[in-house]
């Protein structure tokens, strides 16, 4: 694994042994109702269920069509706020 | 994708399965204490490639995890015929025979029953990190989607017409027919009936009637709601409420013309009052304490007014604090001293106004309602530091901001001297900012932090305004019409029975009497 990929599983562990992981997530979850992206997101899922057909669709049909335009529509505020979140709390764990 | 999950799930349901399951829940999904995410963080990784990321899931029949975006999940699956693996993140359970996740009643109850516990265990510890002190911290009970009981199903099959809110319906809107110059009556019922929380509290019933008589205001208000939605474009005649109101209010009874904001007040009161059945019960006690009222009103409306006053000898603060419906602030041009300040100064940048050739902004007004002021000679109060009668200063701010702040700026001046209207231009924004005016604010001022850069993730004291009542003509004969918003940014003027669309610049060129806004963002308490 490269240098890269250890600092990433390293900080991770981190944020799921302090549980911070469960807290930044309900915090983005918050943040996305909030803004409207959970609204956006499920109308799209609703239009390529109709395309495809109740009966025959299957969660990684939604996954696959619904991830690119999941991840162009989150604003950049969230983003930035996520980020200053995440840098605070490494700020606090600097024995990483 | 039948709720009864598909036949190869009844493989795995033998044995001590549940048991099994559900350790497999607290463990590797919802880790609810420090132990099990200790050990979720250590072995949660996939058993091929070692990365924590794509999806990663566990195999039910087996210790063994992988990632799912990979496939190697799948690999392990086919080798082992293992055919059932769950998602770590979400919890949901993957059939490799059907090549879709499955929704099995039983596993989804225990799958719904760990998550809660995990969610419950988790809102329990202690938050060490000052960083966090903002954000609401005290979320017991997980938020979960609204799920029909039988009897709702019942009565949606019963009832099968169906109301569509699009962006542009005009559902909520309806005019008032006047009854003889009650005017101003129609524009404040025009404000409450689109105040956003208490229509939500009427449309969802919340009222529970505890008065014997038929002469309840709030069920009067009900009712009021009841028709406002209906649909129906006709006028309402709200003959109903004004005996109501005649009855309660005996001041405001008769047919002349009567103050709009001495409505506003004594509706509020009276709303107030005859709401004691729906104050929340604590342990059982009821709250019939008038300062600890938990009614709708109170937790729209109530907001708290500090008032310091210093002694100019030994500088010791006296403190009160008083609650408030509304905040009533004095113009240019009354016979009260208005300091004109200067333009664009603390508070005005903000909140945007604009600021055409020295017309008074709304910002101004409270600026000059919170700015400290001498008390003369004349008015000497005794101090509790030097025991004797000294000179000070008395400042009011904001201590707790209302849900709902009314604003009432005093056009109508009934001094001795003279009873007249002072119809000055005193522009108001779309969306105001408390900050400045709150008690905090002024605490960090004296402590000489200046507060330069306005705190962006800090939005508890951003409001947005959403009705404005005018009055047009002279004292003696008048007029009373509203403005209020629909879906966010269209507005409407309200005259009596007469409805129309305006334009965001109508409102805000307008003389403005009572200001209604309403914060941006709730929080839990």
């Amino acid at each position: 694994m490269s240098k890269d990929s250890q600092m990433r599983a390293a900080i991770n562990q981190k944020l799921i042994e302090t549980g911070e992981r469960e807290r930044l997530k309900e915090l983005l979850r918050a943040k996305l109702v909030e803004c409207g992206w959970k609204d956006q997101l499920k109308a799209h899922c609703k239009d390529v269920i109709k395309e495809k057909g109740l009966e025959h669709v299957t969660v990684e049909d939604l996954v696959t069509e619904v991830t690119p335009k999941g991840r162009a529509l989150v604003p950049d505020s969230v983003k930035k706020e996520l980020l200053h979140r995440i840098r605070a709390f490494l700020a606090q764990h600097a024995t990483l | 994708m039948s709720p009864a999950g598909c036949s190869h799930v009844n493989g795995y349901k033998v044995d001590n399965w549940k048991q099994n399951l559900r350790v497999i829940y607290q463990c590797f999904v919802w880790s609810g204490t420090a132990e099990t995410r200790r050990r979720k963080a250590k072995s949660c990784i996939c058993h091929m490639c070692g990365a924590h990321l794509n999806r990663l899931h566990s195999c039910l029949y087996c210790v063994f995890f992988g990632c799912f975006t990979k496939k190697h999940i799948h690999e392990h699956a086919k080798n082992k015929r293992h055919n059932l693996a769950i998602d770590l993140l979400y919890g949901g359970i993957y059939c490799f025979v059907c090549q879709d996740y499955v929704y099995d009643k039983d596993m989804e109850q225990i799958a719904k029953e760990e998550q809660r516990k995990a969610w419950k265990l988790q809102a329990f510890e202690t938050r060490p990190s000052r960083l966090y002190s903002l954000e609401s911290t005290g979320i017991g009970e997980k938020y979960t989607t609204w799920e029909p009981t039988k009897r709702e199903l019942e009565l949606l099959r019963h009832n099968p017409k169906r109301r569509k809110i699009t962006t542009n319906c005009t559902i909520g809107l309806r005019g008032l027919i006047n009854l003889g110059n009650t005017c101003f009556m129609n524009c404040i019922v025009q404000a409450l009936t689109h105040t956003p929380l208490l229509r939500d509290f009427f449309l969802s019933d919340r009222h529970k009637c505890e008065m014997q008589s038929n002469s309840c205001l709030v069920c009067e208000m009900s009712q009021l709601f009841q028709e406002f939605y209906s649909g129906h474009r006709s006028p309402h005649i709200p003959f109903r409420l004004l005996h109501l109101v005649w009855t309660h209010a005996r001041h405001l009874a008769g047919y002349e013309q009567q103050d709009a904001h001495e409505f506003l007040i004594a509706a509020l009161d009276v709303l107030h009052r005859h709401c004691k059945g729906d104050t929340i019960h604590d342990n059982g006690k009821k709250a019939n304490n008038p300062n600890h009222c938990n009614c709708i009103i109170d937790q729209i409306f109530t907001g708290g007014l500090q008032s310091d006053v210093t002694c100019q000898v030994c500088h010791g603060v006296s403190t009160t604090i008083d609650p408030f419906w509304d905040i009533s602030l004095d113009l240019p041009g009354s016979s009260t001293p208005f300091w004109p300040l200067s333009p664009g100064g603390d508070g005005s940048t903000v909140n945007g106004e604009s600021h055409l050739s020295g017309s008074t902004t709304l910002t101004d007004c409270l600026r000059r309602f919170t700015r400290p002021e001498h008390l003369g000679s004349s008015a000497k109060i005794k101090c509790g530091g030097c025991h004797s009668y000294q000179e000070s200063t008395k400042q009011l701010t904001m201590k707790k901001l209302p849900i709902v702040a009314c604003f009432h700026l005093k056009r109508f001046e009934h001094s001795a001297k003279l009873r007249r209207k002072i119809t000055t231009y005193v522009s108001f924004p779309l969306e105001l900012d408390m900050t400045p005016f709150m008690a905090s604010s002024k605490e960090s001022r004296m402590n000489g932090q200046y507060q330069q850069t306005v705190d962006v993730l800090n939005n508890d004291n951003k409001y947005s305004l959403f009705a404005v009542v005018n009055h047009q003509g002279t004292l003696e004969s008048g007029h009373y019409t509203s403005f209020i918003r629909q879906h966010k940014d269209q507005w409407f003027k309200c005259d009596d029975a007469i409805i129309t669309k305006a334009s965001i610049k109508d409102v805000l060129d307008s003389e403005g009497y009572l200001l209604f806004y309403h914060k941006q963002f709730l929080e839990y308490e």
